[in-house]
């Protein structure tokens, strides 16, 4: 670090932004690369995605730093200091989304040993690519601003739900169907439930860009049609338990 | 640093002058042997010569101009009077580029975009120069890893990657260090050039193969066991059943029928899916494109005794798209009503004009499911165009709704028995409103019919 230069204040704040959004692009990577290693049964690229999430730890603990750094010299108030805490937030959101994507990138290491399942990987990188696409919209609306991207983003977090819902009737049907491919099947369960959490985390940051360029939380319902299946389980026929029974 | 001027590679050097010289005259000697030789050649030998004495004359009329490199403001190389035509050049490329100022070795806010061509400016929708910070363009961790190095390190690099969106695209980031200027407003230090190369068309290709492939081997599997069934059945016991043997025939008839629309569908689908990322340039009238549609429709709507009540607008709808892809999008999606619509039900078709994004993708039953099967990317001020086609049939229970544009996709429970679909109607739907830039949305819920809603971009209105 160069200690000598003496940057204005704006340049700080510039500069956590940048941070955040490369430590953004890590995570994107990360979260797209091991969806691919799961759909390619590409073993050296899981490995790849694994070894990779220290830096984003790093980064997070680096932003944390400077972020603490700011508030304590700088002692930022009103938009700066949100900015200043948003940037902290958007990087704790940001560490556990590279978490779970090395979970996943763990996971297909293990399936890539297993016999292939076409259909259901296929049903994965459908839905990895989904989220991936919200994060990109909320990482988009995080740098330019933009408060209607990040809003559309958290409105539609229920897109993600149906297709979790809908991936863990099809992983059931094959678990019933054949009791060999139960192993593969649990792994691509948690897999899901992974990119569910991760869409989750997209709908977070939403929530934290709009409070930092407004000053108001986001409260009240999200404006669905329906309750979402979180909040309301909606019984299957043939299924005792729901997918969302055991969420918060 | 003194800045060295490289030799420039269109100026020839005083040896190439003597070379040139002289191998034209050896051309011209060689030429008036030959037109002694044969003296009926000898007009156009002559012409000949006459045009490589001016060829040596015009390449060595212009003396190699030395740039003055003695006045250097400031680090800028003076080109003269090819400044501006170099300028325009670099803002005329088709692709991307990006000159990129590097600022401090740790300070990722030090990575600016100095200078953006116009086709830079269009794919990321920048104002002015587009300068502005690096990272708020690409995000890409390997295209800004090679970034750093071009410009710290001096290494050129080609990453690809993928880029998001409503239409992916395949890119190639080309990564150049160029020599460092030291005047201010290039942020006084290293200098890289980003150029991104669309390699979509390409991937595109190779993975259009393979899911052709797969699919067509797959799915002609079935019909074509029952057709090699059938005519098993043929040559052996019905060989002298004459009843037997229409019968069987007109099953193969149906089942080849079935694989021809097969292969043409799948087809369809991949020539969609390869242009998914063009976006298509011509205005059609939705309005009038859906009437067509309804016309043409009527004949086996009356055979089912389904009824389609179209409300269409009277103004009509431009919107921005390729005409036959349009009505594409209406036909399939009023097929698929009227293969869920029981005898005497009815199907209402309809047209919502200047409608925001938000509202056109809006839940439009009051207590069913609503999903989103394809979005369009966000773009400010874009108002759209709506057609829905509802149905009263069974309706389909939220779990079918996310996988209902998945290729073969078929909802349980809901025999197929006498519907004729190839299970890709759908799938080319999606596909056709991704590359209009529009959207679908579908509500649903069991027992009470579907309601399907794709909308398109308005054509902005001609004015004046």
């Amino acid at each position: 670090m160069n200690q000598h230069t003496v940057k204005a204040y704006g340049d700080e704040l510039n500069q956590l932004t940048a941070e955040v959004v490369r430590m953004g692009g890590l995570a994107e990577a990360q979260v797209a690369d091991a969806i691919e290693s799961v759909a390619r049964r590409d073993v050296a690229l899981a490995k790849a995605v694994v070894e990779r999430d220290s830096r984003l730890d790093a980064l997070h603990r680096d932003i944390e730093k400077k972020a603490i750094r700011l508030i304590a010299l700088r002692q930022p108030v009103a938009s700066d200091l949100r900015r200043t805490l948003g940037a902290m937030k958007l990087a704790s959101d940001l560490e556990r989304t590279g978490d779970l994507a090395k979970n996943i990138a763990k996971r297909a290491l293990i399936l890539a040993e297993a016999e292939p399942m076409q259909p259901l990987t296929r049903s994965i990188e459908r839905m990895g690519r989904l989220v991936s696409n919200r994060l990109r919209d909320v990482l988009d609306a995080y740098t330019a601003s933009e408060i209607e991207r990040a809003l559309s983003v958290w409105q539609t977090d229920d897109e993600v739900d149906e297709h979790y819902n809908a991936l863990f009737r099809e992983l059931l049907t094959y678990m019933m169907g054949d009791a060999r491919t139960i192993t593969a099947c649990t792994h691509l369960l948690f897999m899901a439930k992974n990119l569910e959490r991760i869409g989750d985390h997209a709908t977070n940051i939403a929530e934290t860009v709009h409070y930092e360029i407004t000053g108001e939380e986001m409260l009240g319902e999200r404006p669905k049609a329906v309750p979402g299946p979180g909040e309301e389980p909606t019984p299957t026929p043939h299924l005792s338990a729901s997918p969302n029974a055991a969420e918060d | 640093m003194p800045y060295e001027h490289p030799p420039s590679p269109v100026a020839p050097t005083a040896t190439s002058r003597l070379w040139t010289a002289g191998a034209s005259g050896v051309a011209v000697v060689v030429m008036a042997v030959l037109a002694v030789m044969k003296p009926e050649l000898a007009g156009w030998l002559a012409a000949g010569a006459a045009a490589v004495i001016l060829a040596t004359w015009l390449v060595n009329r212009t003396p190699p101009t030395p740039v003055d490199i003695s006045d250097l403001d400031g680090g800028v190389v003076d080109l003269g009077p090819d400044a501006a035509l170099l300028g325009d050049v670099f803002e005329a490329l088709d692709d991307p580029l990006f000159i990129i100022s590097g600022g401090e070795a740790d300070d990722i806010a030090g990575r600016r975009i100095a200078l953006a061509n116009a086709a830079a400016r269009d794919l990321f929708r920048l104002g002015g120069t587009g300068a502005g910070l690096l990272v708020s363009v690409i995000r890409e961790p390997r295209v800004l890893e090679a970034v750093d190095e071009a410009l710290f390190d001096g290494v050129p690099a080609a990453v690809d990657y993928l880029g998001g969106g409503a239409q992916e695209r395949h890119w190639r980031a080309m990564i150049r260090p160029l020599p460092a200027r030291q005047a201010h407003d290039w942020g006084g230090g290293a200098l890289a050039l980003l150029a991104l190369r669309d390699e979509t068309d390409v991937r595109r290709m190779e993975k259009m193969r393979v899911d052709f492939l797969a699919n067509a081997s797959h799915e002609l599997r079935t019909p074509l066991a029952s057709l090699s069934g059938f005519i098993e059945t043929l040559k052996g016991h019905a060989k002298d059943d004459p009843k037997a043997r229409d019968k069987f025939l007109d099953i193969m008839a149906v089942q080849a029928d079935r694989m021809r629309r097969l292969v043409a569908d799948l087809l369809s689908l991949s020539r969609i899916e390869l242009n998914e990322h063009i976006a298509p340039l011509g205005r059609v009238n939705l309005a009038r494109a859906t009437a067509d549609v309804v016309d043409a429709v009527s004949v086996i709507s009356r055979e089912r005794q389904v009824t389609i009540q179209a409300d269409l607008p009277h103004g009509g709808a431009a919107v921005i798209g390729d005409r036959d892809e349009i009505a594409q999008v209406v036909q399939n999606l009023i097929d698929n009503a009227l293969k869920y619509s029981s005898a005497g039900g009815a199907i209402e078709v309809g047209i919502e004009i200047d409608r925001t994004l938000d509202e056109a993708m809006a839940a439009r039953m009051a207590d069913g499911n609503r999903l989103s099967l394809a979005t369009p990317d966000r773009e400010a001020g874009q108002r759209y165009a709506v057609v829905t086609v509802q149905d009263h049939g069974p309706g389909m229970a939220r779990e079918h709704l996310p996988r209902l544009t998945e290729r073969f996709y078929r909802v349980e429970g809901q025999k197929s028995g006498d519907r004729q679909g190839t299970g890709l109607g759908l799938a080319i739907v999606r596909h056709i409103i991704i590359r209009h830039r529009g959207g679908l949305s579908v509500d649903s819920a069991p027992g009470q019919g579907a309601i399907f809603a794709a909308c398109f971009p308005l054509a902005p209105t001609s004015e004046g």
